[in-house]
């Protein structure tokens, strides 16, 4: 426990220590402020003219404003995040550190939980960013604050979900380059693919003359692909939860994801062992 | 305090070290010499715990590297050849760092460092940036933070590389003063490294063992045999005869015009009766010089003899 909480000190620090840390939260806080901005802009015209927007009604302020500000937030990681997950296995490894911190008396698993807590710590001053735009709602907008803090932890379970993954490619790749790339890539591929979820059908049609048991076969087979195009795309789950609706489901899936993830950085580790 | 076994270590289809086995005692301050490529770092890196062997037992003051790797970390200070170092941080922030992974109390940490520092020189560092440190204190800093906690191992790979010869002596005068409280394998490809700094040497070549023996031993049966230069006038083949009937001569051989070099066993005045020998055929003797062999030419014949041989 010492040692992981001293490696996530180091690799935390470390971020402040270079430009990094002041870049990726700068670029943070300016990318997600002109979206707040903008979108409150966009929020005030449509409640001052409902009709001119085609609502019927004043548009619900979490759904219509809260929820889609708060999963790009969550989403805005994505494009940071492998600036930040990139340098914490994959740069020890291209500076040669690797071979210090693997001689030190630690375990993989301090390592792996110190690296991993360090870029959640990260996530969590992006985090503070997102929060002061939520205080700053929270003084002109009647609104729960229970709500807002759901909101930030849905942006936040989306984001370490990220930095998990991000984790994982920094285990596996040699130089930060490619762990950084590839990190983004994988994401970016996640998003797309969440994208096209909603436009895919919920069944499929299968030729009426195939046997019943091929016919069930395919049906459960397109399920299960369609729940994984659904269901898998990290800001499916957050978008309820950025309203205020917690689903313990949603949670977990989360949590889950980023459990596996780390898993797998523990296992990419472990592999310089049987690896030559 | 170190024991290794039947070390093999084989990167896919490349062998780097094959059946390696030696012991090293506590408080000793050993050497292990060879060319690039021999295998000294991949020794050590197991030894380190870094990367396990593929077959073979390495243990260190009891503990086998594979089956308790962390209790063998705790106990091995290890400086890897290109001193990877964090350059953002600051001197003393580093070796507090690796304090706290080494699993130094919090309340001790700040002495801990302090110590280091002083015992590798680097009180007036300490605030400052590793990046900015020039290579010979960054040589200290990774000397020092593999003394952080002080283990009673230390492996040392090539420490004294790329650095100037004012530093190279400042560092192997602080290696030497280390040997009194730990044990120390340090690598070198430089010989002359090792008959200042180590006891015992461990010659390693194409990844086997192929000397180990203490430094003076080597060097006196490097002195037991010895070279004579002589430069005399004559037919090579009349010079060659005279000088092969002398007492004690082992071999001759032409070097060019009017040069031979004689080798023969040593204690004996070789030198002396080589030159009246010749005198006496009524041969011009121009020079004779007594050439001792050198550590240095010991072990190229012993690398080169095994070279001869070929990869087994």
């Amino acid at each position: 426990m010492r040692n992981t909480w001293a490696i996530c000190k180091r690799e935390f620090a470390a971020f402040f220590l270079t430009p990094t840390g002041y870049v990726v939260v700068g670029t943070y806080a300016l990318i997600s402020g002109l979206g707040f901005t903008a979108s409150f802009i966009m929020h005030c015209r449509r409640t001052q003219a409902p009709g001119l927007h085609g609502f019927t009604g004043v548009p619900d302020f979490e759904e219509m404003f809260l929820s889609p500000y708060l999963v790009f937030c969550g989403l805005l990681v994505m494009f940071i995040g492998p600036l930040v997950t990139m340098r914490l296995l994959a740069g020890e490894r291209e500076r040669g550190t690797m071979e210090l911190l693997l001689t030190h008396p630690v375990r993989d698993r301090e390592i792996v939980f110190g690296k991993y807590g360090a870029a959640l710590g990260m996530l969590l001053v992006l985090m503070g960013v997102v929060g002061i735009h939520l205080l700053v709602v929270a003084h002109f907008v009647d609104v729960e604050p229970a709500v807002l803090a759901f909101g930030l932890l849905a942006a936040f379970l989306m984001g370490a979900a990220f930095m998990s993954m991000g984790l994982f490619i920094s285990a596996m790749a040699r130089s930060q380059a490619t762990a950084g790339t590839l990190t983004f890539g994988l994401w970016f591929v996640f998003y797309i693919l969440g994208t096209f979820a909603e436009r895919i059908p919920g069944q499929i049609s299968v030729p009426e003359q195939w046997p019943a048991m091929a016919r069930e076969a395919a049906s459960l087979v397109y399920a299960f692909l369609h729940g994984l195009v659904v269901e898998l795309p990290l800001d499916a789950h957050a978008q309820d939860m950025a309203q205020g609706i917690v689903e313990p489901a949603d949670i977990a899936y989360y949590v889950l994801f980023s459990g596996v993830f780390v898993f797998l950085t523990f296992r990419a580790l472990e592999s310089r062992k049987w690896r030559a | 305090m170190i024991e290794v076994r039947g070390l093999t270590k084989a990167y896919g289809p490349i062998v780097a070290i094959r059946d390696v086995s030696f012991e090293v005692e506590e408080g000793e301050i050993i050497g292990f010499l060879g060319p690039n490529a021999a295998g000294k770092t991949t020794t050590m890196r197991i030894l380190t715990g870094f990367s396990p062997p593929s077959r073979g037992v390495a243990r260190i003051a009891g503990f086998d590297v594979r089956r308790d790797p962390i209790e063998v970390k705790r106990r091995v200070g290890y400086l890897p050849e290109s001193v990877p170092l964090y350059p953002e941080m600051l001197v003393a922030k580093f070796l507090h760092y690796v304090a706290a992974v080494r699993g130094i109390p919090r309340r001790e940490r700040s002495r801990e460092v302090d110590c280091v520092i002083e015992r590798c020189g680097l009180e007036s560092m300490r605030r400052r940036v590793i990046r900015n440190l020039s290579k010979g204190y960054r040589q200290r800093v990774g000397l020092a933070q593999a003394l952080v906690g002080n283990p009673p191992v230390l492996i040392l790979d090539e420490p004294t590389v790329g650095l100037d010869p004012k530093q190279i002596i400042e560092i192997r005068d602080m290696i030497r003063s280390l040997a009194k409280e730990h044990t120390v394998l340090l690598s070198t490809h430089i010989l002359p490294e090792v008959t200042m700094v180590c006891e015992r040497v461990i010659i390693i070549h194409r990844g086997r063992i192929v000397a180990q023996d203490s430094v003076s031993r080597l060097a006196q049966e490097a002195e037991n045999e010895v070279q004579i230069e002589v430069l005399a006038g004559g037919t090579p083949d009349e010079v060659l005869r005279v000088l092969r009937a002398v007492p004690d001569v082992v071999g001759v051989s032409a070097q060019g015009a009017e040069a031979y070099i004689v080798k023969a066993s040593a204690g004996r005045p070789v030198a002396e009766r080589a030159a009246s020998a010749l005198v006496g055929a009524g041969l011009a003797v121009r020079g004779i010089q007594e050439k001792a062999r050198s550590l240095e030419e010991v072990f190229m014949e012993v690398v080169t003899s095994d070279d001869e041989r070929g990869p087994s």
